[in-house]
């Protein structure tokens, strides 16, 4: 009986395990089969296996719906024009082909389509998506409705330190502030009341950030949040399993390292918008003083049918510490008014002092005192007879 | 043991995150730093590349005796690869299921295994979801059976391309293509490289035939220049020169917020931190005109001017360069004549800015219709701004209206119910609704006008700044069907009489011409805003006790009194200008005024004037008065420690 018994329970053990390493196999093989680098793969427990896997096939279905779409598309936008061939390797042979094909008309310096060519492998070179990444200054999301990231684009370690692998496949809401998440949610959301965007998406989010400012990497339990501003269009992918996705830049905001050119100025404000402080270059464009722009809120040196843009990106800054307002017209001193975006950011008082520069998060910082602001001026002045506002006049 | 399986991950991660591109010396420091740490503090928690059911079964599992955990560590560290590890996890689970009967931790353990069983689950039922050898099976499949379909469809997805199990293989997610397409599918935007010395386009991606609706072939070889609004010309030559070695940028430093001069060396980086680009420029958009034209150069180039306009592109990117010598070798050709000994160019990504999307985003708040105007008061009913619509309806051009109380604009006959609605909408949140009233114009005619008003109220400082008033011509009578007017009931008889007569006789001459009654009028709004002041003020202060003010101040508002009777007796003082009160006199006024404010009208006036300049005095702007904005400050800080983590960071960006 005993002996029966413990037979019969080996033999069920011994069953399992035969079960168990089938299974396992099946995870090394789909593991081999994920694009990820081998060093990676003997860390990945199974779970995050299949999570990375379901990913993968989602990415796919959602490319896969871009060809169909795209080839779709074209034909019903170009018409009569020929019709491509998707595929990068031919539009790139198409591209130098153009290009040779114009260079070679002639009437062009030589030197210029040496140039070009050089810069064109020198692109290669270097990869031209790390080039694109690179130049976004971002990274790249897609996120299903219901908030799965299925991608990220693994750039996403310089910015957040947290890395692709890590988060693909993870829930969006996982990763994001609390207090965020309705937006997020609502920028998700197919059919949210915003028909007129034709699906596109422009909003801010604070992710968790495991990159202290001093470039050291901390724990993801003590990850600090960064402000994200994401822009990005919804996709809708009919082909396969139904799949909606938002796909979305995410760029850190930051003012530093802007490089201020003369269609720009900068200005403090008092929490509630009033100004501060106003560099001179101000006078340049939009004819006020600085020192009469002082006590002046921003508020009222914006056209009316912009109060909204202004109020949300104030919104945003007062939540979350940094904005970016958008387009809106700024009236001009005399008359007409300027289209302009401004960048700002709640900067705190600089601390008197700092008794431990490793230990930053040891001090309690202070209070913000003020809202710095980049404005970049995007127009000429539009209808300069029109005088709109109390404040252009005198 | 714990710790030398994170050390393991985290050497794992880095040395996947060593993308050889991104190498760099900032990175190395940033490994160290944390492989130093790791040395140092044991209590670091499992990363989370483990799902955390794992890692708390991970933790869990280091809570078995010590035979188990030596065998364990032994595993991992002989082999550590898949198999291995999966199968010392299974072992361990089921050693664990047969030892937990006797320990006590037995039920948090299998609460832990069902959960991670759970989550399996779900994970293979979401998996199976997208094979689509599962989807047309009626029944459920086992996990096994899944798994493995799964794997022929990646195998079958992946079709002839090259293992990813190779050693060598540079990890990325997706191949370059797609994430370049899926790149510039989120960016919405275009890519462009234009040479900085000369501005020609030395490559466009061809997605600009989305968003600027040119080709490609089209635009490579062309001067951007041509495509730029002229008077953007400069900003956009500003952006592409600036690009010599010791850039003139001038950075903003995020912790002060000063502008800092930038005197950063120029390392052997090719790329140095002032070579970033962020502007807005205007570029001509090519409109498909309807006639089926060759997209061959040559047509476009007769393109007529209403076939184009312009849209605003924000270009974000950098300036790179290279050494000439550099090119030189590569291109085999004599390159050393150039003028520069540098080759830089402008890399950039083109997005679209459209105005368009960003006014349908705003236009919730105040819509407008060809017959409506905005206008903008300030509390007292001042002009602030008013629209260029307002002109062709009106008669009067801005500066006239500008500084103007609109009060001197009412029909007498209205002036009860719009000062009653004035009230209103500076202590409701909501939108309030005018019902019809006459405005007179400039002709001494009147033109019936509706509007829709609220208060502008400061997010931070929850006041208010403006009235903000959405006015429609209502050209045509209108059924008087929400005039269910509470305070000017006595009146509306008449006004809607009035309503009749005006539209048959739209010049009424010098009804309320006399100066006097302008005046007066005009100190309505004063009174009003006063009010508001009055009431905020004794709100506050803690002697206001159970009182509501503004009901009583309301109901004995001096202005209801002085409506009924007709008398103008202070109308000049709202005329008195008193920018030269000394602050002692101020503070008299103050004291003065709430023992004599029911009687005291006209020093309300005074005192409403004064109360306008505190409220515009920034430094009342309110960090002291509120609580709940501490309590805002606080969070924030909380949540975005410092900005100065954006400073370094993106200097890490840029080393690369």
């Amino acid at each position: 009986m005993t002996p029966e018994r413990e037979r019969r329970r080996i033999m069920s053990c011994e069953a399992a395990r035969a079960r168990r390493r089938a299974e396992s196999q099946v995870l090394i093989d789909m593991s081999q089969l994920l694009p990820l680098p081998s060093s990676l793969r003997p860390q990945l427990d199974k779970p995050s296996i299949i999570r990375l896997t379901i990913s993968y096939l989602r990415i796919h279905t959602l490319l896969s719906g871009f060809a169909d779409r795209q080839t779709w598309e074209r034909r019903d936008e170009e018409g009569e024009r020929e019709t491509r061939e998707e595929g990068e390797r031919e539009t790139r042979e198409r591209r130098e082909e153009g290009g040779r094909e114009r260079w070679a008309e002639g009437n062009r310096e030589a030197g210029d389509r040496e140039l070009g060519e050089r810069s064109e492998e020198r692109k290669k070179e270097m990869g031209e998506t790390d080039l694109y990444l690179r130049i976004l200054g971002g990274f790249v999301v897609v996120v299903t409705t219901e908030g799965d990231m299925i991608y990220l684009s693994d750039n996403i370690r310089e910015y957040m330190g947290l890395t692709q692998v890590e988060l693909m496949g993870h829930s969006i809401y996982d990763f994001t502030h609390p207090s965020d998440h309705e937006e997020i949610r609502d920028n998700l959301d197919l059919t949210a009341g915003r028909s007129g965007c034709g699906g596109l998406r422009d909003f801010l989010m604070r992710m968790k950030c495991t990159v202290t400012h001093r470039g050291r990497t901390v724990n993801l339990r003590s990850a600090g949040w960064r402000v994200l501003q994401c822009r990005g269009c919804l996709k809708v992918c009919v082909s396969g399993p139904s799949l909606t996705c938002v796909l979305f830049t995410c760029q850190p905001l930051s003012l530093t390292h802007t490089l201020l050119h003369t269609h720009t100025f900068t200005s403090h404000h008092s929490m509630d918008m009033r100004f501060t402080y106003c560099d001179q270059r101000v006078t340049g464009l939009l004819s006020y003083r600085p020192e009469e722009l002082l006590g002046v809120s921003m508020y009222d040196l914006c056209h009316t049918l912009d109060l909204h843009t202004l109020t949300k990106s104030h919104l945003n800054l007062c939540s979350k510490g940094q904005s970016v307002s958008g387009v809106y017209r700024v009236l001009v001193r005399g008359g007409g008014y300027m289209w302009a975006e401004t960048h700002s950011a709640v900067i705190s008082k600089p601390r008197p002092t700092q008794p431990h520069p490793s230990q930053p998060h040891q001090s309690r910082p202070s209070p913000p005192l003020f809202v710095a602001c980049v404005t970049y001026i995007l127009s000429g002045v539009e209808e300069p007879t029109q005088l709109l506002s109390l404040g252009q006049m005198n | 043991m714990t710790n030398t399986v994170v050390h393991l991950l985290f050497l794992g991660l880095f040395t996947q995150i060593f993308n050889p591109l991104l190498m760099d010396s900032v990175c190395v420091l940033v490994v160290g730093d944390v492989l130093v740490e790791e040395n140092q503090s044991h209590s670091v928690s499992l990363p989370s590349l483990m799902t955390p059911t794992s890692a708390a079964g991970m933790t869990s599992g280091m809570e078995l005796p010590r035979k188990r955990k030596g065998s364990m560590d032994m595993e991992i560290k002989s082999a550590s690869n898949l198999v291995a590890d999966m199968k010392d996890e299974e072992d361990r689970s089921e050693g664990e299921d047969s030892q937990a009967k006797i320990k006590c931790f037995r039920e948090p353990h299998s609460q832990i295994e069902k959960r991670r069983r759970d989550k399996m689950n779900n994970l293979i039922d979401e998996l199976s979801a997208m094979i689509p050898t599962c989807n047309p099976m009626s029944r459920k499949l086992d996990k096994l059976t899944v798994l493995r379909m799964a794997v022929q469809h990646l195998k079958s997805l992946k079709g002839s391309t090259c293992s990813f199990a190779e050693a060598n293989y540079k990890p990325s997610f997706l191949p370059d293509d797609e994430l370049k397409h899926l790149i510039l599918k989120a960016a919405d935007g275009f890519l462009f490289v234009v040479g900085c010395d000369r501005g020609k386009i030395v490559f466009v991606s061809e997605s600009i035939n989305k968003t600027l609706n040119y080709s490609q072939t089209e635009l490579i070889g062309q001067s951007l220049f041509d495509y730029i609004h002229p008077k953007d010309m400069g900003k956009v030559k500003e952006q592409l020169s600036a690009s010599e070695l010791y850039p003139r940028e001038r950075l903003i430093d995020a912790k002060t917020g000063l502008q800092v001069q930038a005197d950063l060396p120029v390392g052997a980086a090719r790329l140095c931190p002032g070579a970033r680009r962020s502007f807005f420029c205007r570029m001509k958009y090519h409109k498909i005109s309807v006639k089926q034209e060759d997209k061959e150069f040559q047509s476009s180039t007769s393109k007529k001017k209403e076939s184009e306009k312009y849209c605003t592109v924000h270009c974000t990117g950098y300036i790179r360069s290279w050494p000439t010598s550099q090119l030189g070798e590569e291109g085999g050709e004599g390159e050393t004549d150039k003028d520069s000994s540098h080759f830089s160019c402008l890399v950039a990504v083109g997005r679209v800015h459209l105005h368009a999307v960003s006014l349908v985003n705003g236009a919730n708040e105040v819509l407008v219709k060809a017959t409506e105007f905005v206008t903008r008061y300030a509390m007292d009913g001042k002009f602030t701004f008013v629209d260029q619509r307002a002109t062709t309806v009106l008669g009067y051009l801005p500066q006239e209206l500008l500084g103007t109380s609109c009060y001197e604009y009412f029909h007498q006959d209205d002036l009860p119910h719009l000062a009653e609605r004035h009230r209103k909408v500076l202590r409701s949140k909501e939108k309030i609704e005018t019902h019809c009233y006459k405005f007179k114009t400039k002709h001494g005619s009147f033109v019936t006008l509706q509007s829709r008003m609220f208060s502008f109220i400061n997010p931070w400082t929850k006041e208010v700044e403006y009235i903000v008033s959405t006015n429609t011509v209502m050209s045509s009578d209108h059924s008087p069907t929400d005039r269910s007017g509470d305070k000017a009931e006595p009146s509306s008889n008449s006004k809607a009489s009035e309503d009749d007569g005006n539209k048959s006789l739209p010049i009424i001459p010098g009804i309320s011409s006399a100066s006097s009654t302008m005046i007066y009028a005009g100190s309505i709004g004063t009174q009003i805003a006063n009010e508001l002041l009055d009431y905020n003020r004794m709100n506050s202060s803690p002697s206001s006790g159970n009182v509501s003010p503004f009901t009583v101040l309301k109901d004995k508002s001096p202005l209801q009194l002085t409506l009924s009777s007709s008398s103008v007796p202070n109308g000049e003082v709202a005329d008195l200008e008193m920018p030269g009160k000394s602050s002692s006199e101020e503070g008299e006024q103050q004291e003065l005024k709430r023992p004599q404010f029911p009687a005291g009208e006209s020093l309300m006036v005074e005192t409403s004037q004064l109360d306008m300049e505190n409220m515009m005095d920034p430094g009342l702007g309110g960090l002291s008065n509120d609580e709940a904005a501490m309590a805002v400050i606080m969070s924030l800080l909380e949540t975005d420690a410092d900005l100065g983590e954006a400073v370094v960071m993106d200097e890490i960006n840029w080393s690369l």
